[in-house]
Parts: C-alpha cells; structure tokens; sequence
C-alpha cells in the first residue's frame, strides 16, 4: 500500500487532481470573504462585473449614476458591482455506521472522505478556509474553517471511523446553530432518510445563505441490489435482519432506491441545492469532473 | 379419544425436528450486512408481515400434518359417547345371554348376574336394541329384540333360576341365529354366567363370525363351597317274601374347606326315617348307607337331604322306590326220563341269580306243557326239544302275537313243525360237526342288538373263549335279523318279530354238551340279556335328571288323559288320543306326578327328576377360552370391568372406528397441501 506523510494524504489523489485541477471552484452565491478572490463578495464592491441598478437615494455617491439611463428613463439608477472575495468551505461527512458499507473496493465512507480531500484541496488552492465536520447522530469532529486547516482536515479524514449509528437532522441542526458566516457547505452522506426528513433537516443549513453542495454516496449493491442467493440482510444501522430473496425483491428495490433519489433531486432543485449521486464503482475524477462542469456551466448560464 | 398403540405418540417429538433444522439453517445462513433496509422493508411493509405469518402458516401445516400421522399410527379410537357410536358404525344390535341354570342359584350369584344384564341394558343408546335369552340346558328368547329397555329390564327382573344344567352351545348357536338375521351393523352378544367348566366341551361347533362380538361377563367366585348329593344307590334284597331297600347316598363336596358332621337324612313318604353325620373333605366324595327297609307298595317317594350351603339345590336327591316284579319263564325240556334229565341245569341255575329282575323259573317238559302254561309265563324258552305240542294249533304263536318271548335253543333233538314255520326265524338244518381240528367260536355278534348291546365296551364279555364243537345249521329267513355267526360263517343267533313278541333261535345248546359256553364268564349275562330282551323287561327308572323328555303315552300304554303336576304345581294336559302329545320335558327338580282321568282314584304315578350332578361342579372355565374359541379371536380380560366398557373391547373398537384411516388420509392431503402452497409461495417469494 502506498505510505503517505501526511494522513489522509492518500485521498487527494493525484491522477483524480491531474484532471480536475484547472477547474475553478466557484461559488455560486455570495461569500464572504475579507480577500479579493475569486467568489463574489456578497457585497457590491469595485470589481468590474455589474451586478444590477437600483433607484438612487440620497447620499450614494453621484459618480455610481448610470446616466445612460437616466437619459432614456428621466430616472436615476445607481450601478451596482458584484464584488470577488474568498471564503469558507466547511466539509459535512455522514460517518454513520452505513457509510462503512463496501460491496468491493472502496467503502462509502472512504469513497466520500476522497470526496472532501479533493473538495479541500480545490478550496486550499484558491485561497479558500477549509473547515471539516463529521457527524452520525452527534457531531464527531469538528474542524473550524481556516486557510492553514488542510492538513488538519485530511488528517480527520484519516481518523474518521463509521461506527455508530447515523440521524441526520441532530447534528445538522447543531451545526445551523455552530455556522455564523456564509460559506460553501459540502454535504456528503447517502441519505437513509425520508427525502422530507432529509430536507428539514438541510434547510437550517441553507437558511443561512450558505451555499449547499450535497453530494449522496452510494455503493453500487445499493443501487443494484445485485445480489443472487438468499440471506438474511442484516441493516448496519439498526442490526436488525430480514431474510431476503434478491431474485424476487431486487427489481422492487431498485425502482424504491431510484424514487428515492428521484424525489431528493426534485426537492433539492427546488430550494437551489447542488446534489449529486456518486457511486462509488465509479471514478472519483469522472465524478468530480462531471459535477464541476455542470456547475461551471451553470454559472456561465446564470 | 384413546389411543390402542399410545407409544407411537413419542413420534410426535418429531415435530421439533423441522423447527430445530429451521433454526439451526438460520444460524448457518450468510448474513449479508447491508446500509440499510429502509426499502427492504419497504417492499410493501404490510405484505412482508403477511409473508412472514404465511411462513409460520406452513410450519403448522407440516407440524399439524406431521401430528395427524403419529396420531395414525397410535391408532386412537373413542371408547364412549354419541361420537363413538357414529364412528362405531351406528345403532348396535345386542344379545343378551343370561345363565338361569341351578348353578346360578349359588349365594348372591343370580342377583348379580340380573345385575349385570341391567347394565347392559342401561348401556343401550336409543337405536340400539336387545335381545334376551335366558338358558341353561336349552336357551330360549324369552324378549325378542326391542329398543324398549323398561320392557327388558322387566323380563329381566322376572327371570328366575331353572333346574337345569349349563350348556353354552345351544345359547351361542341361538345368539348367532338371532345376529345372523339382525339388519344393525354392529352385532354384539353379552354372556352373563358363572362360566361352569362342565358346560363348555369346546367341540360345540358354534362360530361367531368377524361382525359378531361376544364379550363375557363372569359372575362366578373364586372360592367356592359346595356338597352335593349327586346319586343314591338302591340295593335291593328279599326277607321275608319282601323286598327290603338298602339307600346309600352319595356325597361330593368339591368346596375348598372340608366339611365335618354333615347331617345326611333319609325321608321316605314324608317320614324322616334315618339321620347320619357324615365328613367329607375338601374336594373329596364320600358315602353314607342307610339301614334298610321294607318296600312294601309302588311309588315310595324318597329323598335325602345333605346338610345345607349356598347352593341348596344339590344338597337334596329325590328318588321312587318300587318293588320289581319278577320275571317268569318256562324252561321245556326234552321228553320226559330222556336221557339228559338236567338238561335245563345250566339255564336254570343261572336264571336264579338274577335281582333286576328276579327270575321266577319253571322247567317242565315238552309233553307235559300245558297251553295254560303260555299265559302266565313272559318267556318260554324250548331248550332242545321238540316243538311242544301244547303249542300246536297256533297255540304258541298267539302267544307270541301278544307279546311273549320265545328262546328256541336248538339241539340234537330239536325240530320244527313245518305248520309253524312262520315262528321260526329260518330253517333248521343238520347239525354241524367242529370237532375236526380247531373246535368253532363266535365270530360276530352284532352289538347293536338289545342283547349283546351291554357287551358292546371293550373288555365286557369275552365270547371267542367259547368253543362250539357242534351247532345245528340254519337258514335265517330274508326278513329275519341274524344277530350272532359262529366263525365259518354260520347263524349262532337269528331273531324274528312276529307280532308284539319275539322269537330267538340260539343254534347250539345252552349247556356243555356241544359248547363250553355253559361254562364261560360271559354265560350268565347272555342268559339275562336273551330272556330280558324277550320278556319286554325294562328297569323301573327311580329317578330322572332335568332335561330328559319321557312319552307318558309310552308308559301309561293306554289311551286315557294324562294330567301332570309339576313339583312347581303346574298342572299340564295331555290327550291319550294324540299320542303325539304325550312328552313331558322334566325341567324341575322334585317330584312330578301323573295321573290318568281314567283312574282317578288310584294314586298317582311318582317322578322323582334331580339336577344334573354336573351342576354341583362349579369349576370355573376361563371366559376368554370361549370367546376365543368361537370367535377365533383372542380376547383382553374382562370380568372386572364394569359391562358399558366391556361392551366393545379396545382392538375391536379401534378396528370398528378406523379412524386411523382418516387422520393418515388428512396428514397426508395437509402435506400435498402444503406442498402445493409453499411451491406456491417459492415463486413470489421476496423474503425467507
């Protein structure tokens, strides 16, 4: 196996960086930042980009008049820049004791821990503060935003054991009440939950204004349920077992497990949330390149 | 419900089996950890419940299945109740055969038994219906079969105990007859009896068939004490011009305990004459004589009584003394101052032996008989003479005709009238010389006539021993009945009927001129024998046992009325002109007494009838030894269990029900069903 120096080193892999490392990480919403960077402050600041006009009151500074406008509308407008900035990336793994599940190579919760070192690394290039939070019913490890916290996170990452039973909406609403500035928050979990029960619990994330990426890991017996002779299927969560035929279950399952995903995707549009379903047969580049496409893509459209 | 092989019931241990391999395959089975099963469950929830249950669904088929073939084979049947009598086969068909004989007169015997046929009774359900036959001797259906079970218990309660012996057979042939014809499936016959050992040879030749049951109910003890007087003997002897009877009575004790000082009396016309003590030990016989009396008229009624115990019908023996008149006969010899005076000597001599009867002789010659002579003579013997001529004319025939006997011993000097011949059964010939060589013998005697009928035992008169040196030849007649032949061939002995009398020639001299028979053991009974088969002589009966039939009309030889008192007091009627009804059965013990309307003023014929002395053996027989015996079936021991459970045993009402048959039939269509719904299942199966 390969030895790194650094714990958690092995997760940011190169031939996975090669490909995805020109890409910028972007921001949709505003961030704020205290550097100009490239994310848009969510103030209106000096950059170049226009952001929109606004109805002049008195005391704005007379030289931010559009009067261009003014000569077509006989009104005056004020010219409002978006502003660049850096800001916090705070990495949000589900460690609960599913995220362990591995049908071949790569567990979820390794799958996902590769997630979030590729996610910090793009983060600590651009000058973003990384911060990481693993949680299952409780929050398990914290690691506050800062610029200097990359190695600190990868090193959590190493330590992240799935060892106790997952609940989402505990520790994501300790964490609504923990995050007091705008940021990106990464979600990473594979969501064995109600999608509404998973909402409820997302959405005091969001209230925040933070920018929510939810990436749902899952394995692909998950997705599949290839399985040919029939056991007891014991649930990692609640030990408990069910004797299954798969011959007979698995079509049942698959159109479940694909609704499910159907009705996350649905309800995370809905309130402008990223969300993206990795399956961990899949390579992490391919993964991650696919998902910061269509975000840049999407950024450009907008 | 009860079981007939309950061991076979450990068998249903195996129902862990299939649970013990269900559990041990889900302890072996691959356990699959899983993210979770939120959609598992998912598929529906209900219907993973529902599965689940269907599940413990076939494990109770197959456990129910798995129940229902061990039951089979503990075969269980329904010993009781309405449900029995469905499965049994419906509405049963009863025989009730109750022991009346006098043994059951013994202690509380015949209550119990009246008992046990009331249980029976009362064990009836409402389609079943009995019948009831009462028997000793005979049996007789005294209820014929009615569902009426006030009615039975009625003619149960009136039944009461007979003189009579105890014979099975006629009762199981009568139970089998009444079966036979029953249109009920379930054919029983119950025998309430002491089960006396003396009434069941074993070769009574009666078979119940596999739908008739017998089952027994035994009411007899296992300690008994009983004595008997089975017989008295009569010896007769003459003081004085009258005859003088000596009694000696006859006493068996076949009790477990001896008995001493039994007083045994003596009662003649009421008159208690003579009391002894007698001491009889534990099944032993002994004997107590009397002193001896004069008899002096016909008809004595006699008794003698033994002490007294629980069965007192055998203590009495009831007897008719009457004196017996003497037979007379008339010896003819040869002419008179022939040359063989004594020729007679050996005939006369050994006619003066007899007792029963005596023997009262003439001798007299051939030409001094007189045809007076042949009226007061029963017999008339013409011992090697000439045909009389007192008997000429028919003279000798007519007597003949009425019923007199005659002997005709033939000799040298004996011939024959060709005027007579119709008397004589054959022809006269030539003597015979034997002397040449080997003297002639006997060579046939035909047993079955009445004279020879008492030599007919082995070892009861040796007649080869005598040796015929001459015999006089004779051509029986075609009609005739030739009765002995000597050796060669030749007729000894030839009888003609001829009339009510009878003629018998006897083709050598009854002397020891021509044959040393004279001299032989078998000499003197052959005289009796002859002389008492010619004179029509029958021993005076002094006593009857119940169950004989007598033809009053044969004995009173008239054709008046006959009325008969039983020893009840039951007057029976016979017509003197319907000879048909002239048979008295003697069912009672005690004295009967037969008077003709014609002689109402003379007294009473006397019939002393006593119980079989077989009776007095109350030897129990082992009831299952019947059963098995006319059935061919063994049998479980039943005499102490109460008669509703002894009325159908174990085997019989399992073989009865069947339903083994049913329970193995529903096991195995619940394990094709099973097969079917868990094949079934296997198809849409989702889950374990």
């Amino acid at each position: 196996m390969e030895q790194h120096v650094t714990p958690g080193a092995r997760f940011v892999d190169p031939s996975v960086l090669m490909r995805i490392g020109n890409l910028e990480l972007l921001a949709r919403t505003v961030v704020e930042g205290f550097i100009n960077g490239m994310h848009r402050a969510p103030y209106f600041g000096a950059s170049i980009d226009f952001a929109e006009h606004r109805g002049y009151v008195p005391g704005d500074d007379i030289r931010r008049v559009d009067w261009r406008l003014f000569a077509r509308t006989d009104r005056y407008y004020v010219k409002q820049y978006e502003a660049d900035t850096n800001t916090n990336l705070t990495i949000l793994l589900d460690v609960s004791r599913s995220m362990q599940f591995a049908s071949r190579g790569a567990s979820k919760l390794e799958y996902g821990s590769y997630v979030g070192a590729c996610m910090a690394y793009l983060a600590q290039r651009q000058r973003d503060r990384i911060g990481l939070i693993t949680f299952d019913d409780d929050i398990v490890a914290h690691v506050p935003p800062s610029a200097k916290h990359f190695n600190v996170v990868l090193h959590t990452l190493d330590r992240a054991r799935a060892e106790r039973p997952g609940n989402l909406p505990r520790p994501l609403h300790k964490m609504a009440e923990h995050f007091r500035r705008r940021g990106i928050l990464v979600l990473i979990s594979d969501f064995y939950e109600e999608p509404d029960a998973i909402l409820e619990a997302i959405k005091p994330l969001k209230f925040l204004g933070n920018d929510l990426i939810v990436f749902h890991v899952l394995d692909p017996a998950e997705l599949d349920f290839g399985y040919e002779d029939a056991s007891s299927f014991e649930d990692l969560e609640s030990r408990e077992q069910i004797p299954v035929v798969p011959e007979s279950l698995a079509q049942e399952y698959r159109s479940l497990i694909q609704a499910h995903i159907g009705a996350l995707t649905t309800k995370f549009s809905e309130h402008r949330i990223d969300y993206t379903v990795l399956n961990t047969s899949e390579p992490l580049d391919r993964a991650l390149f696919s998902y910061l496409s269509s975000r840049e893509r999407l950024m450009h459209v907008r | 419900m009860t079981f007939l092989t309950p061991f076979f019931l450990a068998g249903l241990a195996a129902l862990a089996i299939p649970v013990v391999i269900h559990l041990i395959q889900r302890e072996r089975k691959r356990v699959i950890e899983f993210p979770s099963l939120m959609f598992v469950r998912r598929i529906p929830y209900q219907s993973v419940r529902r599965r689940r249950i269907r599940h413990w669904l076939l494990l109770v088929l197959r456990a129910v299945a798995m129940a229902l073939i061990v039951a089979a084979f503990a075969r269980p049947f329904l010993r009781q109740g309405a449900a029995a009598a469905v499965v049994g086969g419906g509405a049963r068909d009863i025989v009730i055969l109750l022991d009346r004989s006098a043994s059951m007169g013994y202690g509380d015997h015949w209550n119990r038994a009246r008992d046990a046929a009331r249980a029976v009774v009362r064990s009836m359900g409402a389609d079943d219906r009995a019948t009831l036959v009462l028997f000793g001797r005979n049996a007789e259906e005294h209820m014929r079969a009615t569902s009426d079970r006030a009615r039975l218990e009625e003619a149960i309660t009136a039944a009461r105990v007979s003189s009579g012996a105890t014979r099975y057979g006629p009762a199981l042939k009568l139970a089998e007859s009444i079966l036979g014809r029953s249109p009920l499936k379930r054919r029983q016959t119950v025998l309430i009896s002491d089960f006396q050992k003396t009434g069941w040879s074993g070769s009574e030749e009666v078979r119940f068939g596999d739908d008739k049951r017998l089952s027994t109910v035994s009411i007899g003890a296992d300690r008994t004490a009983n004595l008997s007087v089975p017989s008295v003997s009569l010896g007769r002897s003459a003081f004085s011009g009258q005859e003088r009877i000596a009694v000696t009575a006859g006493l068996s004790n076949r009790g477990d305990e001896g008995l001493k000082d039994v007083p045994v009396t003596l009662t003649v016309d009421g008159h208690e004459l003579q009391t002894e003590h007698a001491t009889v030990a534990a099944h032993t016989s002994g004997s107590v004589t009397f002193a001896p009396f004069t008899l002096a008229a016909p008809n004595v009624r006699g008794m003698v009584r033994a002490g007294s115990d629980v069965l007192p019908a055998d203590n009495t023996f009831h007897f008719v003394l009457a004196p017996i008149a003497p037979v007379s006969l008339v010896i003819v010899n040869g002419v008179d101052g022939g040359e063989r005076a004594d020729a007679s000597l050996f005939l006369s001599k050994a006619l003066s032996i007899g007792t029963t009867p005596t023997f009262r002789v003439d001798v007299t010659s051939a030409g001094r008989l007189a045809p007076t002579s042949f009226d007061r003579h029963a017999v008339v013997i013409l011992n090697d003479t000439m045909f009389p001529p007192a008997g000429g004319a028919g003279a000798l025939k007519r007597f003949v005709e009425r019923g007199g006997g005659l002997l005709v011993v033939a000799g040298d000097r004996s011939s024959w009238p060709q005027g007579e011949a119709e008397l004589l059964p054959g022809k006269l010939g030539a003597p015979v010389d034997r002397t040449a060589g080997r003297s002639g013998s006997l060579g046939f005697l035909d047993y079955s006539h009445p004279v020879f009928e008492v030599f007919k035992a082995p070892r009861s008169g040796d007649f080869s021993a005598a040796h015929i040196f001459r015999y006089r030849a004779f051509e029986a007649g075609p009609t005739d009945r030739v009765i002995a032949r000597y050796d060669d061939g030749a007729v000894a002995a030839a009888e003609r009927k001829v009339g009510s009398g009878r003629v018998i020639v006897w083709t050598s001299p009854l002397d020891d001129t021509w044959t040393d028979i004279g001299v032989k053991p078998v000499f003197l009974p052959l005289v009796h024998q002859l002389v008492r088969h010619l004179a029509h002589y029958e021993a005076s009966t002094s006593w009857f046992t119940v169950g004989q039939v007598l033809d009053l009309a044969a004995r009173a030889k008239t054709k008046a009325d006959r009325i008969a008192v039983t020893p009840a007091g039951e007057r029976i009627s016979q017509a003197g002109s319907r000879p048909n009804e002239g048979l008295l059965e003697l069912d009672e013990q005690g004295i009967y007494e037969v008077r003709s309307t014609g002689a109402a003023n003379g007294q009473p014929e006397a019939l002393a009838v006593n119980l079989d002395p077989a009776e007095s053996d109350l030897t129990p027989l082992d009831p299952r030894e019947l059963v098995a015996t006319v059935t061919g079936r063994a049998t479980t021991p039943g005499p102490a269990e109460p008669v509703a459970q002894q009325e159908m045993t174990r085997e019989e009402a399992e073989r009865r029900q069947g339903l083994w048959w049913y329970l193995l039939l529903a096991g195995l269509l619940l394990l094709a069903a099973e097969t079917a719904v868990s094949n079934h299942l296997s198809r849409n199966e989702k889950f374990l």
